[in-house]
C-alpha cells in the first residue's frame, strides 16, 4: 500500500526520472560520442598537423627524407600484411579510430629547413621558431647516403611543447626502425641469411579467450561504475521520501495514520531499493549496448590477444627449422589457440551473457544503500540538509569501491569478506571472472544483508521519533544527550543490531589474525584477548551505560537456580562428543562443511601452543564472559523485546554463527549459538550459558593436548565420535536439556 | 470522549534549561461538541493538540479517546481520530482523490467503502472542479479542503484540527466552518484550535484559553462572561491572560479610560 503510492508519486516525479532513466540512457551514449568524437578530431588534427624541423645543411635533409621514405614503405607493407589477415574493419567503429590514432608521422607533414650559416640549432628550437632541431655526427654525405658508418643523431627539442615532445618521440622511434633495418642489412651481407637475425623468438599464448580477457577489463570498471549508479538512483527517493515529506510537512499526517511506523519504513525502503535497482538495471543495460554497437569489446578484446599476423610469424619461424619432434606439439598449441579465438568470435556477446547474475549480485547492495540512506536521511529536516548528509554517505560508498577496483590484487576473502560495499565490488568482479567460492558468497551476501537490517532498523526507530518529527521540538544533541535517555530499560533492537553490525567487521578484522601466515601463537592470544575484553564486552556495556539501560534485566545477571546449574554442567561434560557427532553428521551431509586440513592444522597449532592457563583464559573464560555478555546479554536482551521466544533463538544462533570466521564450521557455530540462547532464556540467567560455553571451549582445547580427554569422550583421531561413548554422552545432553527446561524463572 | 488529563510537556532547550510547552492541561470534550482551543501563538495548542493525536509523548500526564489511552494504544486510538495539521501538507504529485484513496487504505477500507467516501466528502467539500489534479497546482483553498477530506477518510469520531481556517480566503472559510459545524452535528467531538477569536466565538460551543502552556480559562461562553466580567471573546481573553492592561496601555489608553 505504502510502497504502491510512493512508487507511484516517485516514478511521477521528473528528478527522480532524470537521475534514474535519462542519465544512464542519454550518459553512455553521449559520453562515448565525445570520446569518439573527440579522439577522431585529435587523430584528424594529428594527420594534418605540420611540423617544423631544422638542419644545417642539405646533406642532413636528404637523409632525414630517406630514412622517411623507409619507413612508410616499411608500414605499407605491414598493413597490407595485416589487412588481408584481418577481416575487414567496420565503419565508424572504435575498431577503425584505433587504428588511426596509431598510425604515425607521413613524411609530408613534415617541413624541413636548412638553417642560415652562423645561426645555432639551439637558439633556434629555443626560440620557438621551429618544433625540432637534428644534428647528425659524423655528417651524412648527399652522393652517399647508403654509406655504413656508425653515427650519433642528436634531437633538440623542448620539453614543454606538447607538438615538440611528439615530434621528437615520433623521429625517435622511426630512427630506432632505421637501425634495425641497418643492422638486418649488415647481418644478411656477412652471413648470407635473415636467420641469425631471430635466435629467440618468444611466442606466448593465453588460455583465456579474448573474451575472457575483457571479462578482466570489465571486472575493474563495471562494478564501480554500477556502485556510483545504484548510489545516485537511490539518492533522490530516499531524500524525498523522508527529508522531502518533512519539508512539505506530510510526514505529520502520515504520523498520525494507524498504521504501524514500520510498515511505512519498510514501504519507502522498498521504493529506493526497487528504483535503485531499476536505475542498476537501466544502466547495465545501457552500457551493455553501448559496447555492444561499438565493439568496443572486440577492440578490447584484441588489443590484448595475438593479431593473426603475428601467428603466421610464428608459424613461419617454426616451418623454416629443420623437422623435430618439438615443432609439431608448438602447431598444436597455435592451432588450440587459433580455435579458441574462432569460438570466442561465434558466442553470444559475454555482456549479454554476465549482465543478469551480476544485475542479483548488486540487490543486496542496493538493499544495503537503500538501507543506510533512508536511515541518514531520516535525520534530515529539508532536502538540502539531506543532500548535505548523503555527500559522505556517497564517499563511503565509493572509494572503497573504487580502491577494490582499482587494485586487482584485492581478492574476496578475509576481512574483505564483510567489508561493506567492498566485499559486493569484489564479488560482482569474481563472478565476471567466474572464480568465487559460494562460502565467500555467502558471507559476503549475509554480512551486507545484517547492515542493511540494522539500517532499516534505525531508521524505523529516528522516523517516529518526535525530535525528528517536529523540528520545534529539540535538537538531535538533544536527542542523543544521555539524560534523555529514560533510565533503566531493555535495549531496544536497533540498538542491539546496530552495535553488533558495528562490531562485526571489526572483529572480524582481528580474528583473521589466526589466517595470517605470520602470527604467532602469543601475538593471536594478545589481540584476541584484548580485543574480546574491549570490543566485544567493553563497547556494549559502554553504549548500556550511556542510554542508561537497566544492566541486571539486560544482561540476565540474575542468580540461576539448582536445577539450572545442574543442567549446565550436564551439558557441560557432554557438549564437546554431542557437537563433534553433530558435525559428524554434518559432514556426511555435506562435504562443504569440512575445513581445508592445512589452514585447519596451522589454526590449532596456533590455538595450542603456548602454556595451558594462557590458552584457557584468552580461548575458553575470555569468550565465555565476553561472547555471553554480547549475544546472550546485549543482543538477546534486544531482540527478545519485539521477536517470539524462538525467533530470538534462532536469530542469536545465527548471528553468533556468522561472527565465527569458520565458515566451514558455520552451522555448528550457530547450533551452539542457539543452545547458548535458549539456555540463558529459559533458566532467567547468564550464567550457566557462560558455563556451558566455557566448558566447550576448553575441554575442545585440552583435548588436543591430553588424550586422557580424548579417550574419555570416545572420540577417535580423525574427530569422530565412537557410537558407544556419543549414546552416553548425548543421553546426558537429553537430561540436562530437560532440567535447563523444568529451571524456567517464571513458573 | 475525548479527555485531556492533566497534560504535562517540558521540552530541554539546547542550552541546557528545559522549557514548560504544556503546563497540567485539562479539559474533556464530549460527542456533537466543538470546542475550541484559543491562544496566542506560541501558546502551546499545537503541542497539546500533538499530545492528544499521540504525536508527541507528554511528559506526564495523558489523553484518553473513550478511555483509550493515546500513548499506549497508538493504534487504537488513531483509528478513532482524524487529524488536521496547522502546515497544510499534501503529496504533491498526487491528485486530491489520490490522496483520499491512499490515506483510505492506510486505515484499511474496503474498496466500495472508499468509493463512496471518496464521493460523499467530494460533494460535501465542493472539491469536483479539483479532485483530478495534482496537488502541487491547487490554490491555498483547494488543499485545505483536500486536508479535510484526507483526515476524514475513515469517518472518524474524534476530530483534532489545528488552525483548519488559517490563511483561506472568504468563502473557502465559511466551506470549511460549514462543515466543521456540520460535522458537530453529525455527533463528532471536535477540537479546533485558532485564533481568529470571532470565528471561534460563533463556530464553538465551549472554549480553553491557553496561554504560556497554562489553560487560564475554560467553558461555555456564559461562563467566561461570568469569570471575567467582559462580553466579547476577545475581551474575555485579554484579561484572563492578564494582559488587558498592557494591550490597553498600547493603544495609549490607561485602564481607568475605559471603565
Amino acid at each position: 500500500m505504502v510502497y504502491r503510492k510512493e512508487l507511484l508519486e516517485t516514478l511521477r516525479d521528473r528528478r527522480t526520472l532524470m537521475a534514474m532513466v535519462i542519465v544512464p540512457i542519454i550518459l553512455y551514449p553521449a559520453l562515448m560520442l565525445v570520446l569518439v568524437e573527440a579522439l577522431r578530431k585529435e587523430t584528424g588534427r594529428r594527420q594534418s598537423e605540420r611540423y617544423s624541423i631544422v638542419v644545417p645543411d642539405e646533406a642532413h635533409r636528404d637523409w632525414v627524407i630517406k630514412v622517411m621514405q623507409r619507413e612508410e614503405a616499411e608500414q605499407a607493407k605491414d598493413s597490407s600484411e595485416d589487412e588481408a589477415a584481418t577481416s575487414q574493419p567496420t565503419l565508424g567503429s572504435a575498431e577503425d579510430l584505433m587504428g588511426g590514432f596509431r598510425a604515425g608521422l607521413r613524411s609530408d607533414q613534415l617541413d624541413i629547413h636548412i638553417a642560415n650559416s652562423g645561426q645555432s640549432l639551439w637558439d633556434l628550437v629555443a626560440g620557438q621558431v621551429f618544433h625540432v632541431g637534428i644534428l647528425i655526427e659524423p655528417p651524412p654525405d648527399t652522393r652517399h647516403l647508403d654509406d655504413d658508418t656508425n653515427r650519433v643523431v642528436q634531437f633538440i627539442f623542448r620539453d614543454t611543447d606538447p607538438r615538440s615532445e611528439f615530434i621528437y618521440h615520433q623521429l625517435t622511434r622511426i630512427l630506432g626502425d632505421e637501425a634495425d633495418r641497418i643492422i638486418k642489412s649488415r647481418v644478411v651481407r656477412a652471413t648470407g641469411s635473415e636467420a641469425s637475425l631471430s635466435p629467440l623468438l618468444a611466442n606466448s599464448l593465453s588460455t583465456s579467450s579474448s573474451s575472457q580477457q575483457y571479462a578482466k577489463i570489465l571486472a575493474m570498471i563495471v562494478p564501480f561504475l554500477l556502485v556510483t549508479m545504484t548510489v545516485t538512483g537511490a539518492m533522490y527517493p530516499a531524500i524525498d521520501l523522508t527529508a522531502g515529506e518533512r519539508e512539505r510537512g506530510t510526514l505529520e499526517t502520515l504520523a498520525v495514520s494507524p498504521v504501524p511506523v514500520g510498515q511505512i519504513v519498510a514501504g519507502k525502503f522498498f521504493v529506493i531499493v526497487t528504483i535503485a535497482m531499476i536505475s542498476t538495471a537501466l544502466n547495465l543495460a545501457s552500457m551493455s549496448a553501448m559496447i555492444y554497437f561499438t565493439k568496443l569489446d572486440k577492440v578490447v578484446a584484441s588489443a590484448g590477444s595475438m593479431r593473426p599476423a603475428d601467428i603466421q610469424a610464428v608459424e613461419r619461424q617454426i616451418e623454416s627449422r629443420p623437422d623435430s619432434g618439438e615443432k609439431r606439439s608448438q602447431k598444436d598449441y597455435l592451432e588450440r589457440r587459433r580455435e579458441l579465438e574462432q569460438q570466442a568470435a561465434a558466442k553470444v556477446s559475454f555482456v549479454t551473457r554476465a549482465a543478469p547474475v551480476v544485475l542479483l549480485a548488486m540487490v543486496p547492495f542496493a538493499v544495503l544503500a537503500g538501507g543506510v540512506m533512508l536511515a541518514v536521511c531520516s535525520f534530515a529536516r529539508t532536502f538540502k540538509e539531506a543532500q548535505n548528509y548523503m555527500m559522505p554517505v556517497m564517499m563511503a560508498a565509493i572509494i572503497p569501491a573504487m580502491v577494490v577496483s582499482y587494485m586487482p590484487t584485492i581478492r574476496l576473502e578475509g576481512a574483505i569478506l564483510v567489508f561493506p560495499v567492498a566485499n559486493i565490488v569484489a564479488l560482482i568482479r569474481e563472478m565476471f571472472l567466474g572464480n568465487y567460492l559460494p562460502t565467500a558468497l555467502f558471507v559476503s551476501l549475509a554480512s551486507t544483508c545484517l547492515y542493511a537490517a540494522a539500517a532499516v532498523v534505525l531508521a524505523t526507530k529516528l522516523y517516529g521519533h518526535e525530535a525528528v518529527l517536529f523540528s520545534d521540538v529539540g535538537s538531535y544533541r538533544v536527542l542523543l544527550s544521555r539524560r534523555m535517555f529514560k533510565p533503566g530499560s531493555l535495549p531496544w533492537p536497533a540498538l542491539s543490531l546496530l552495535t553488533v553490525a558495528i562490531l562485526f567487521p571489526i572483529y572480524f578484522y582481528t580474528q583473521s589474525y589466526l589466517v595470517d601466515a605470520r602470527a604467532t601463537a602469543e601475538r593471536v592470544r594478545e589481540v584476541l584477548g584484548l580485543t574480546q575484553v574491549l570490543l566485544l564486552a567493553g563497547l556494549p556495556l559502554l553504549v548500556a551505560w550511556y542510554v542508561r539501560l537497566d544492566f541486571r534485566a539486560t544482561y540476565s545477571l540474575r542468580a540461576a537456580s539448582g536445577a539450572a546449574w545442574t543442567g549446565a554442567l550436564l551439558i557441560g561434560i557432554s557438549i564437546v562428543p554431542v557437537a563433534a557427532l553433530v558435525s559428524d553428521w554434518m559432514t556426511h551431509i555435506w562435504s562443504g562443511f569440512q575445513a581445508s586440513d592445512e589452514l585447519f592444522r596451522r589454526q590449532e597449532a596456533l590455538l595450542t601452543e603456548g602454556p595451558l592457563w594462557a590458552i584457557l583464559l584468552v580461548f575458553a573464560a575470555a569468550p565465555a564472559v565476553c561472547e555471553e555478555l554480547l549475544f546472550r546479554g546485549f543482543l538477546m536482551a534486544g531482540l527478545k523485546t519485539r521477536l517470539a521466544p524462538w525467533m530470538t533463538i534462532v536469530a542469536v544462533g545465527c548471528v553468533f554463527g556468522v561472527f565465527h570466521i569458520y565458515i566451514e564450521k558455520i552451522a555448528v557455530v550457530s547450533l551452539l549459538g542457539m543452545l547458548l540462547a535458549y539456555i540463558c532464556l529459559r533458566t532467567g540467567s547468564i550464567f550457566p550459558a557462560m558455563l556451558v560455553h566455557m566448558a566447550n571451549n576448553g575441554l575442545a582445547l585440552a583435548m588436543t593436548r591430553f588424550e586422557r580427554i580424548q579417550e574419555f569422550f570416545g572420540i577417535a583421531e580423525n574427530g569422530a565420535p565412537k557410537a558407544g561413548h556419543a549414546a552416553i554422552f548425548a543421553v546426558c545432553f537429553l537430561v540436562g536439556l530437560v532440567l535447563i527446561r523444568s529451571s524456567n524463572r517464571d513458573q | 470522549m475525548i479527555q485531556a488529563l492533566e497534560l504535562f510537556k517540558v521540552f530541554p532547550t539546547t542550552k541546557g534549561g528545559e522549557k514548560r510547552a504544556v503546563d497540567h492541561v485539562s479539559f474533556h470534550v464530549d460527542a456533537g461538541e466543538i470546542y475550541g482551543l484559543l491562544g496566542p501563538n506560541g501558546a502551546g495548542k499545537t503541542t497539546t493538540l500533538r499530545m492528544l493525536s499521540g504525536l508527541v509523548t507528554p511528559t506526564a500526564g495523558c489523553a484518553l479517546f473513550d478511555g483509550i489511552d493515546v500513548t499506549k494504544h497508538r493504534e487504537a486510538a488513531r483509528r478513532k481520530l482524524g487529524y488536521l495539521t496547522a502546515s497544510t501538507g499534501l503529496y504533491l504529485r498526487l491528485s486530491p482523490r489520490e490522496t483520499m484513496r491512499y490515506f483510505g487504505e492506510l486505515i484499511g477500507l474496503d474498496r466500495q467503502t472508499l468509493d463512496r467516501r471518496i464521493e460523499q466528502l467530494i460533494g460535501w467539500l465542493h472539491m469536483d472542479d479539483f479532485a483530478d489534479l495534482r496537488c502541487g497546482g491547487l490554490s491555498t483553498g483547494q488543499k485545505q479542503r483536500t486536508n479535510i477530506a484526507r483526515a476524514l477518510m475513515g469517518d472518524p469520531p474524534i476530530l483534532i484540527m489545528d488552525e483548519p481556517t488559517l490563511g483561506l480566503d472568504v468563502l473557502t472559510n465559511r466551506v470549511v466552518l460549514d462543515f466543521i459545524r456540520a460535522e458537530g452535528g453529525r455527533g463528532k467531538a471536535i477540537i479546533m484550535s485558532t485564533h481568529y477569536l470571532d470565528e471561534a466565538e460563533t463556530l464553538c460551543d465551549r472554549f480553553g484559553l491557553i496561554h504560556e502552556g497554562r489553560l487560564v480559562g475554560e467553558g461555555d461562553l456564559a461562563a467566561l462572561q461570568a469569570a471575567s466580567g467582559r462580553k466579547r471573546l476577545s475581551e474575555i481573553f485579554l484579561k484572563l491572560c492578564g494582559s488587558e492592561d498592557h494591550v490597553l496601555a498600547m493603544n495609549g489608553l490607561a485602564p481607568e479610560a475605559n471603565r
